[in-house]
């Protein structure tokens, strides 16, 4: 702003000042080689003088050793899926705001698309580092007062490292053109004192250890429909819709396929394991056996496709374990 | 030759200064839309490409509109975000490749012949054919919005895997396009090297041109340079969505970051292209207007060759160097600030 008005400044004071109608005469000189040395040599020497740090920093920053936490950070389209490795903890982050509210039925709320479900929790005070990579297109996990933004690569890990001083909310987007809905798909990190979140990773270990036991056991209907309707909404409805129509010819319409309901054995099949080649990720990393059960369970018996199959996670399970 | 183009003597008409001669040397040019389709004339094709240029810049503007349009509030409005994304990216294809880069290809078609003493391009159905071939280009980029699954929905820069695992089917539509827009870019730089090398006034020294003349010698060869480039990279995508190579997928040992080395081994230099010409402009204009001679000419046309020097070398620095400036390169949505 202030460089502006001082390069027009003095630009149009000259244009005003020596205009041709009150007779100004142009000074012909022209080409002096010292003046061209001297303005090419400082800009040099000044991004030399300013590299060197910066060199030093960036060599810091890009450090990820010696951490105290790893976390395994997946982008998918599009939510985050979130591991902490060796901790036997691990969920998704999907977009909190409703569907509706985006649509504008509904107040929209002070972090409107900037909400989770369920946040990343860190603790403050230690290094944390991650573990980024993708599982379907390149997104990047970016938190801008973390001062993270790194590119998640499919096939690839990169790495990079945090550590948080202040508790509290930090809020962050995924920063890399990933398709339909990415605008949709935000990142929340909840960073809690050292104990504090020791007590909250014990509670989630307790948690997900009690969600394992879950396959084991018969489902009823009920249950697995309750179940297999919010995973699909959270999960498919982006790419299928939550009225299963889809989006033919891209995501094709789940209400209705008479082909799809006929083949069980190829439901089960395409869920767990994709179609490679084509947006449909696989599951069989990202959700768990009693939600990949409920979830088909659900289409094969929402929107009139009313089958009566049941699929129990015991099958999934097994099915996985081969 | 055909009868009915102008017949070309360069070494004749460069001294009588007035392009396209006197009316009465040549058989009078075929009347109505044959005149425009067969034309060789430097002025004319000149003035083909601004009318494009500006067409296409009030079509990529109205998708920018479109896209402002559904910004001007939070939530969904007007358009849905597969068709918000294919506004993005038409809007940053069409004012790239259709409205910028022919922009000033018209002004080389006009003015380079006019300021170097030349009775014409030196090439003259070949400007004719590559001007021709860019309403082609576009009009099938155009039409990939009207296809199942829409048009180009992945950026401007369209980074692997989201324009070839998960493109829409009317992606190889889009890399026809960018090869016949390719091809025509690559053939107007032939074509301006030629004349300016070949066919300056006897007694023109290359230090004598105008700075738009060398800045647009210099932007030829940085668009030859890069454009088959670029034109590689589509072919990769190609082969990837149709014959099951791997060259951006690690599944089959390939890389997607390989992509982006590539496209802004294109893009760095790219930037040049579109602003080179334009400094040109701008110092043919303010000495003009301020009626003394340009300050440091010579030094000029050494600052705008290591310019383009630079950029090949920083496209490879953007993307390569394992911490630097990764930014720069994952910012898909606009061109990166240097
Ligand atoms: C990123 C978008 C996306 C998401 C999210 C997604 N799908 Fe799909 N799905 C697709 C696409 C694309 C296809 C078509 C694949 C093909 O055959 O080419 C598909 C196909 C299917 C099919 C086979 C349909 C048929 O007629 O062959 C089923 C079943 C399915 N998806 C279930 C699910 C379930 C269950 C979920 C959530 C757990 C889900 N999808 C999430 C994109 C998605
Ligand atoms: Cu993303």
């Amino acid at each position: 702003m202030v460089i502006g008005v001082v390069v027009f400044g003095v630009m149009f004071y000259s244009l005003f000042r020596f205009r041709h109608s009150k007779g100004a005469k142009a000074a012909h000189f022209h080409e002096h080689t010292l003046v061209e040395v001297i303005w090419t040599a400082i800009p040099l020497l000044i991004l030399v003088a300013m590299a060197v740090p910066a060199t030093a920093t960036l060599k810091n920053m890009y450090d990820p050793s010696d951490a105290d936490l790893d976390i395994m950070i997946t982008g998918q389209q599009w939510r985050w899926r979130y591991e902490y490795l060796g901790e036997e903890v691990a969920f998704t982050s999907n977009l909190g705001t409703p569907r509706e509210t985006i649509r504008g039925e509904g107040e929209r709320g002070e972090n409107y698309l900037l909400e989770v479900d369920e946040p990343l929790v860190l603790p403050v005070g230690r290094k944390v580092r991650f573990l980024i990579t993708a599982e379907d297109v390149i997104h990047s996990w970016w938190v801008p007062d973390l001062a993270v933004k790194q590119d998640t690569i499919p096939g690839f890990v990169n790495e990079n490292w945090v550590r948080i001083n202040e508790p509290g909310i930090y809020r962050g987007q995924c920063a890399e053109l990933c398709g339909m809905d990415h605008g949709f798909m935000p990142i929340v990190v909840q960073a809690m004192e050292g104990e504090e979140f020791d007590a909250w990773l014990a509670e989630r270990k307790e948690a997900s250890a009690q969600d394992a036991s879950g396959v084991d056991r018969e489902w009823s209907m009920d249950e697995l429909m309750a179940r297999g309707e919010q995973s699909y909404n959270a999960v498919c409805a982006s790419c299928h819709q939550a009225d299963g129509s889809g989006n033919p010819p891209a995501f094709p319409a789940l209400a209705g396929n008479q082909a799809l309901m006929d083949e069980r054995e190829r439901h089960i099949e395409t869920v767990v394991n994709g179609v490679s080649g084509s947006a449909m990720p696989a599951f069989r990393n990202t959700l768990s056996p009693v939600e990949v059960a409920a979830v088909i369970t659900y289409e094969r018996n929402a929107w009139g496709n009313d089958t009566g199959d049941l699929v129990q996670p015991a099958e999934i399970a097994e099915r996985l374990a081969e | 030759m055909a009868p009915k183009l102008p017949l070309h003597h360069p070494v004749e008409q460069s001294s009588t200064a007035s392009a396209g001669g006197q009316a009465a040397a040549h058989p009078a040019p075929p009347r109505g839309l044959m005149r425009w389709l067969l034309t060789t004339n430097h002025k004319e094709i000149g003035s083909l490409y601004l009318i494009f240029s500006l067409t296409m810049f009030f079509i990529g503007g109205v998708f920018a509109l479109v896209v402002r349009a559904e910004l001007f509030q939070p939530g969904l409005q007007l358009v849905q975000p597969e068709f918000f994304n294919q506004m993005t990216t038409m809007h940053g294809l069409i004012m790239v490749f259709g409205a910028v880069m022919p922009a000033f290809v018209g002004l080389a078609n006009w003015m380079v012949p006019l300021m170097i003493g030349a009775p014409d391009m030196a090439l003259p159905r070949m400007n004719n054919f590559s001007f021709w071939l860019l309403p082609v280009a576009f009009t099938l980029l155009l039409s990939t919005l009207l296809m199942p699954g829409g048009g180009p929905n992945f950026g401007w820069t369209f980074y692997a895997p989201l324009s070839t695992t998960f493109a829409p089917p009317s992606t190889t539509f889009f890399i026809l396009s960018l090869h016949i827009a390719g091809i025509s870019s690559i053939l107007g730089a032939i074509n301006i090297i030629a004349t300016i090398l070949n066919l300056r006034a006897p007694g023109m020294r290359m230090m004598d041109m105008p700075l738009f003349v060398w800045t647009w010698l210099i932007t030829a060869f940085l668009l030859i340079a890069v454009m088959p480039v670029l034109a590689g990279a589509v072919t990769m995508m190609l082969m990837d969505i149709h014959f099951g190579t791997s060259f951006f997928s690690a599944a089959g040992g390939g890389d997607p970051v390989l992509f982006q080395h590539i496209f802004w081994f294109f893009g760095h230099p790219e930037v040049y292209i579109m602003i080179l010409p334009a400094f040109g402009i701008v110092s043919a204009i303010i000495p003009t207007f301020s009626r003394k001679r340009l300050f440091g000419y010579a030094s000029m046309v050494y600052a705008t060759a290591s310019i383009a020097f630079l950029s090949l070398l920083s496209s490879g620095l953007t993307t390569c160097s394992p911490w630097a400036c990764r930014w720069p390169a994952s910012c898909s949505s606009c061109t990166p600030p240097c």
